[in-house]
């Protein structure tokens, strides 16, 4: 019965942590789909959500707001709101000028635009951690009031809850809506959907703000989970979104979900059976044999050679 | 147009040397090198802040042998990588003293070079007892040792008999080393440590390491790293109920983790060096700061002051700016600083040095135990 809770401890506690993967996945997943290129600029966009947000939180407690739900849903949109607009101009600036050139080029535009907003931060607010409030406490409690106790924290709740919300909503839009359909034709095939009178410049841009916005998601429920935000705080977590994207098979954004949920778990069973150094040497040594086995990702289309 | 630019390179050049040979004369330049910058740049600012504070001092009392002390300050991040090229820098910019650096992952490499190119360093923080093992003759510190500073946290868990004790580390040469005293230290007490591992620099999920805390059960748990990682363990314990005995080394004990960490940091335990502002003798010095604004209590503001004090004291009794000679005006002779009287070893570690445990509090402040 002890091992039995502090296994699904261990669950949840890798669940959360894979769901939130599995948001900032869902960016990189989504642009390499649709125009081919890795955005390394996107896990910045997720810190900058999060900076965002605890800006709008501070701001609001200041001016005397102490209504939760209200304090989360301006803070949610603030940080959706400045991060799209952010994944907009990056791909603007950034991207748009040396789409359809060799491959390499938008990926050192892509890692200069990482670098360069990271910085951008930096100077601006600071290199310190900066603490985020805690907002939603407590949680409820499994098991014997002696021995092990599993707890699940609201917060917890929340971010599945959240995720939860946030997969529907844009699984359901890429199936059933006009601009979901026409995303779905220009991942096929960009040229054919741009003949057929796609505006296909509108619907790249609505990806990058598609997945800007999620991040952004992520970004506040990371910021409040886990309590303090940095510059570097987008670094790691996009590495790690990163190889849940591909670890899903990339361009597929079922994958992503399931890539970040995957990488979560794997993370949490390892630290809490093996030891927290080797968390990182089984993930990605379970990204490796992946590849191995399966080049395209779990749940990736082998890419067809059109000519 | 040609004659322009001809008359604009020729002044420019006449400038940089008239600038060469102006610092040239009459002046020592003493380089500080440690974090502007980074998530430990408030252990940076202490040390700044400190041997700003003596360099001034020192000039308003006339300088070292006549010569005016001047300030180079130097931004490492705490980063291994940066910290060698800012000792390079420091060798081409031609100063021959450093108070610095301020983590042992970043002072180790630099100290190479310094070594190599004849440059004396005192650092003021780096507590790993590796940096002075080598047998270098221009390394000293101003601080104590991870094998001084772990026994006193060991042997203080101890007398609290604990049941079962958990060490954690960053994995860096800091963290680790310090684990490594207190672990050794637990054991020859007979005290059990029921875990010990490491967690990765710079994360910011810990709820697994949490999680398998409270399965250990644990009572008290020893964290060898900085406050971003130890902050965030200490909130996300607290949320997950986690009932133990936090404890950690001076590189947790700053207000920063009163920002992360919240109320959460009430009760941690951290051993320090001795609160040298509050000492009787160094009242006039502590005011001088406040004058200026700045905070002298955290750890590193008076041992920063003291290694520009020795540096200027050994020019003084060695009569002379060659680092060698400096260095064995250090080694031989009695100095009395605000950190106390200090001596040198052969190896350049202070005689004596105490670490005190104090309880931090949720409102950044702190009081001794026992």
């Amino acid at each position: 019965m002890q091992d039995l809770l502090y296994f699904s401890q261990q669950l949840i506690n890798g669940l959360t942590i894979g769901s939130t993967y599995a948001l900032i996945a869902i960016g990189y997943t989504m642009v390499y789909g649709i125009i081919g290129m890795i955005n390394f600029a996107h896990g910045e966009i997720y810190m900058i959500g999060a900076y965002t947000a605890l800006i709008a939180i501070t701001g609001l407690a200041s001016l005397g707001v102490a209504w939760l739900p209200v304090i989360l849903i301006v803070a949610l949109i603030c940080a959706m709101l400045v991060s799209s607009s952010m994944g907009w101009a990056v791909e603007r600036v950034a991207y748009r000028p040396v789409r359809g050139r060799h491959r390499l080029i938008p990926l050192i535009s892509a890692i200069g635009m990482s670098i360069f907003l990271q910085n951008y931060v930096h100077l601006a607010q600071g290199s310190r951690n900066i603490g985020f409030p805690a907002l939603i406490e407590g949680g409820v409690q499994f098991g014997a009031s002696e021995g092990f106790q599993m707890s699940l924290s609201y917060m917890q709740i929340t971010i599945f809850i959240t995720t939860l919300i946030c997969m529907t909503a844009l699984s359901l839009f890429i199936a059933r809506s006009k601009t979901g359909r026409a995303c779905r034709a220009v991942s096929q095939d960009l040229g054919m959907a741009n003949l057929l009178g796609i505006d296909t410049n509108r619907i790249i841009s609505a990806t990058f703000v598609i997945g800007a916005a999620l991040a952004a998601v992520a970004g506040l429920l990371l910021g409040m989970y886990y309590g303090s935000v940095d510059p570097l705080f987008g670094f790691i977590a996009g590495l790690k979104a990163f190889t849940a994207a591909v670890l899903g098979g990339i361009g597929s954004i079922p994958g992503a979900m399931l890539g970040g949920l995957i990488l979560g778990v794997a993370e949490s069973m390892t630290s809490g059976y093996l030891s927290g150094e080797y968390k990182d040497v089984i993930s990605f040594s379970l990204l490796i044999l992946i590849l191995l086995f399966k080049p395209t990702g779990l749940l990736g289309k082998p890419e067809v050679e059109k000519i | 147009m040609r004659t322009s630019v001809k008359k604009l390179a020729t002044a420019v050049s006449t400038s940089i040397a008239l600038m060469a040979a102006g610092q040239a004369a009459a002046e020592i330049q003493i380089g500080i090198a440690g974090p502007m910058t980074g998530p430990v740049a408030q252990y940076g600012d202490m040390q700044f802040s400190g041997a700003r504070m003596a360099i001034e001092q020192i000039n308003a009392n006339g300088g070292v042998m006549g010569e005016e002390l001047v300030a180079v300050e130097y931004d490492d991040v705490c980063d291994p990588k940066q910290a060698v090229t800012v000792a390079n820098s420091l060798v081409n910019d031609g100063v021959r003293f450093v108070v610095g650096h301020l983590c042992s992952s970043s002072t180790q490499p630099a100290s190479d070079i310094y070594e190599d190119e004849g440059i004396l360093m005192v650092t003021p923080a780096s507590t790993s007892p590796e940096i002075t093992e080598r047998g270098y003759e221009l390394v000293f510190r101003t601080i104590g040792l991870d094998s001084m500073q772990g026994p006193v946290a060991g042997n203080y868990i101890a007398s609290q008999n604990p049941e079962r004790v958990a060490i954690v580390h960053d994995k860096q040469q800091y963290g680790e080393g310090i684990a490594t005293a207190v672990r050794d230290t637990l054991k020859d007490q007979g005290v059990e440590v029921a875990m010990f591992e490491g967690i990765t620099a710079g994360d910011k999920d810990f709820s697994s390491l949490v999680t398998k805390l409270k399965q250990a059960d644990v009572d008290y748990v020893y964290y060898g790293g900085y406050h971003p990682e130890l902050g965030l363990i200490l909130r996300q314990a607290r949320q997950a109920d986690l009932d133990a005995k936090f404890m950690g080394p001076e590189g947790v004990g700053n207000k920063d983790i009163n920002t992360i960490a919240g109320e959460a940091a009430e009760g941690l335990l951290v051993t320090l060096p001795p609160a040298f502002d509050k000492k009787a003798q160094n009242q006039e010095l502590v005011k001088a700061f406040q004058d200026k604004g700045e905070d002298p209590s955290g750890p590193f503001v008076l041992t920063s002051y003291t290694a520009v004090q020795l540096i200027a004291d050994g020019i003084e009794q060695a009569e002379s700016t060659d680092p060698f000679e400096v260095a064995e005006a250090l080694r031989s002779g009695t100095f009395q600083t605000p950190i106390g009287t200090v001596e040198y070893d052969q190896a350049g570690d202070m005689k004596s040095f105490e670490f005190v445990v104090y309880e931090w509090h949720s409102d950044g402040s702190k009081t001794p135990v026992n």
